[in-house]
């Protein structure tokens, strides 16, 4: 599985030993060139001082070297060419060693194997004044030293550079994992109290103040998709127990007509009048299931919207017809949508005004349809549920003609037919506007 | 046994007020909550029917203001609302029985009889008076195993002198729970029950105590 830690660990695990080794291999190179230059040096002061001890007198070389006085001080072999092509031989210790005649410095390996460094010079022996009237002669000496004490010193380094570089692999390996958990751990929050997370839970949010800010803006898109989970869960919630509660009561109602007209059959009139309130029961709750079916298809997008114009002067007269409603419409005003559902939503519109209020108005205007009436029980917070199935001012549902659907259904339809329907409350007046909310609209 | 009905569906007010009725039960309907707690506060009542959602006032208030006044009635919550927590809260708040609509007519007419026979510390349904058994559940009342030719008005009278056997029943009380529509206070209405009822019970009498009441020994 793809883990942004276990990614991390081995990337910053990775990154830090190759960091080390490449460091510890310029200190080695350094340490190496500077310690192999001044061990060329020493050699060349002493192929120096070898030199000064190589003179010439009346054409005559000479070299004043005493092994006894100076072998103490000079632990290096040696090989001094003279001019006339005859050598000088110094070595410290038993081994006859076989220098090359070679100006410069190089690395040499005697027979026993052991390796060693070499300097080679050419100069020129001191000259008296004699010596200067005749022609330059030049003469070679080449220093030779064991390069035992330089290799074992490079050793060490390599050694202890190694030794360190192990350990500080090991610490890292040890120490990263541990760091990368802990900067993960806010992550590691979220993810738990995430998991927590159910359908009977959705009142939890989490903190975003603790979160670190890379954190912050998931934990508040989390929240926010929470709450609207919460509300529309609420809604859901409310929606079901609302369903129970308009069937239950009719249901209620049939059932206990039914039951009493059956237990005391001889009161003709009182059965009569138990089958007329049957009726109406069941055509009130057809209506309130048509409106739920009607509601799940048009919200499921299932319902066929037609397109045609429209004349809204005979629609609305035929939707008022003997109802006290104030009306004013264009006799030429028409509109593109489909009839069925302008006639549902014009219908629900004009019976509310009508029965919940006084004064009702249907005003056609400027491309644009309103029901008003006045009202004296609604205020502004009621506006927001208005549109809700269900929704009632008084919780007491004892309207029988209204099933609490028709405003909902309104704005279903008007959503499936493109048009906008809002509602304003003002100066005790409420006012439902129908009209388009997008270009479907061409009012001649 | 007088009932009072607080409901505001017009069609339940008609079906189960007619049932209640017919089952010999005096019964006062109404669909407003605020009438409601007045009428219950006004009248004794054997048992309310009262349901939650009602306008004016809703029917846990009505219940609280029954029980804060210490109303003693018995009180039977019918509604559409079943989730336990309501049931709870409804019988928290002093109601004697929930039912849940849609109800079978004669499980809510079973409920208040019980209700109704609780008003008087009885639990049994029958009650036995010298050979005399009156079957509160039943509605009928039988002598040596023949029954006993009542009207619903006549059963119900013999009934709530047969809960407060023994005990003097003012004829005011007798008004009350079986008679609220006679106002009249010269009707003799109670009178010419008792009398007609003192026939077809017989040989259990029924005593009168002049100016005190009746008694059914």
């Amino acid at each position: 599985m793809n883990s942004i830690q276990r990614q991390l660990t081995f990337r910053l695990v990775a990154l830090s030993c190759l960091l080390w080794s490449a460091g510890s291999l310029a200190v080695y190179f350094a340490v190496r060139a500077g310690l192999v230059a001044e061990f060329d040096r020493t050699l060349t002061a002493k192929a120096q001082s070898l030199a000064a001890l190589t003179s010439q007198k009346d054409g005559e070389v000479e070299f004043d070297f005493n092994p006894t006085v100076q072998h103490s001080v000079l632990r290096d072999a040696f090989r001094l060419w003279f001019p006339d092509g005859t050598t000088y031989d110094y070595t410290p210790g038993t081994e006859k060693i076989d220098l090359p005649k070679r100006v410069g410095t190089f690395d040499f390996r005697v027979p026993s194997g052991a390796t060693g460094r070499a300097v080679g010079i050419r100069f020129t022996p001191v000259e008296d004044e004699e010596s200067k009237k005749h022609a330059r002669v030049e003469a070679t000496v080449v220093v030779a030293g064991s390069r035992r004490e330089l290799d074992r010193r490079l050793r060490l380094l390599a050694t202890t550079l190694l030794l360190v570089g192990a350990g500080l692999a090991a610490l890292t390996g040890i120490v990263v994992p541990r760091i990368v958990r802990q900067g993960l751990q806010p992550l590691a929050g979220l993810a738990q109290r995430a998991a927590t997370i159910d359908a009977a839970s959705l009142q939890l949010r989490f903190s975003t103040d603790a979160l670190p800010a890379e954190l912050q803006p998931i934990a508040g898109k989390l929240n926010e998709l929470l709450a609207r989970l919460e509300t529309s869960f609420t809604r859901e919630r409310q929606f079901s127990a609302d369903v129970a509660h308009e069937l239950r009561t009719p249901i209620a109602e049939l059932r206990a007509l039914a039951e009493v007209a059956l237990k005391w059959p001889d009161d003709a009139p009182a059965t009569k009048r138990a089958l007329e309130d049957a009726l109406a029961v069941a055509l009130q709750m057809e209506s309130i299931a048509t409106a739920l079916l009607n509601l799940a298809r048009c919200e499921s997008g299932q319902l066929p919207v037609r397109r045609e114009p429209v004349a809204l002067a005979p629609l609305v007269k035929d939707v008022c017809r003997n109802l006290p409603i104030n009306v004013s419409v264009p006799s030429d005003a028409t509109w593109d949508a489909d009839p069925a559902l302008l006639r549902v939503i014009l219908a629900n519109l004009v019976s509310n005004a009508v029965d919940y209020g006084q004064s009702a108005r249907l005003c056609v205007e400027a491309g644009q349809i309103s029901v008003s009436n006045t009202t004296d029980n609604l205020t502004a917070d009621d506006l927001p549920h208005l549109f809700e199935r269900f929704w009632r001012k008084d919780p007491a549902r004892s309207s029988s003609t209204h099933t609490g659907l028709g405003l909902a259904l309104c704005k279903a339809y008007a959503d499936a037919l493109g048009l906008d329907l809002r509602v304003e409350l003002a100066h005790g007046i409420l006012r439902f506007e129908l009209g388009p909310a997008a270009a479907s609209l061409r009012a001649r | 046994m007088r009932v009072l009905l607080i409901e505001d569906s017009k069609r339940l007010q008609t079906s189960v007020g007619r049932g209640l009725r017919k089952a010999g039960y005096a019964v006062d309907v109404t669909g407003d909550g605020r009438e409601g707690l007045w009428l219950g506060e006004s009248n004794s009542y054997d048992a309310i029917v009262l349901d939650l959602m009602l306008p004016g006032l809703d029917g846990l208030s009505v219940l609280r203001g029954l029980r804060a006044k210490h109303n003693p009635a018995h009180v039977l919550i019918l509604t559409a609302r079943d989730a336990v927590e309501d049931r709870v809260r409804g019988l928290q708040t002093g109601a004697d029985d929930y039912l849940v609509k849609p109800f079978a007519f004669d499980e809510l007419l079973a409920r208040v009889q019980a209700l109704c026979r609780r008003s008087y510390q009885r639990k049994n349904p029958v009650i036995e008076i010298g050979g005399l058994h009156i079957n509160t559940a039943a509605r009928t009342a039988t002598r040596a195993g023949q029954l006993l030719d009542l009207a619903p008005r006549e059963f119900a009278l013999l009934e709530y002198l047969g809960l407060r056997r023994g005990e003097v029943v003012p004829r005011a009380d007798i008004e009350a729970h079986l008679y609220p529509d006679a106002t009249d206070l010269m009707s003799n209405v109670v009178d010419s029950a008792v009398c007609t009822l003192r026939k077809k019970i017989a040989p259990t009498t029924i005593q009168t105590r002049r100016g005190a009441g009746y008694i059914l020994e």
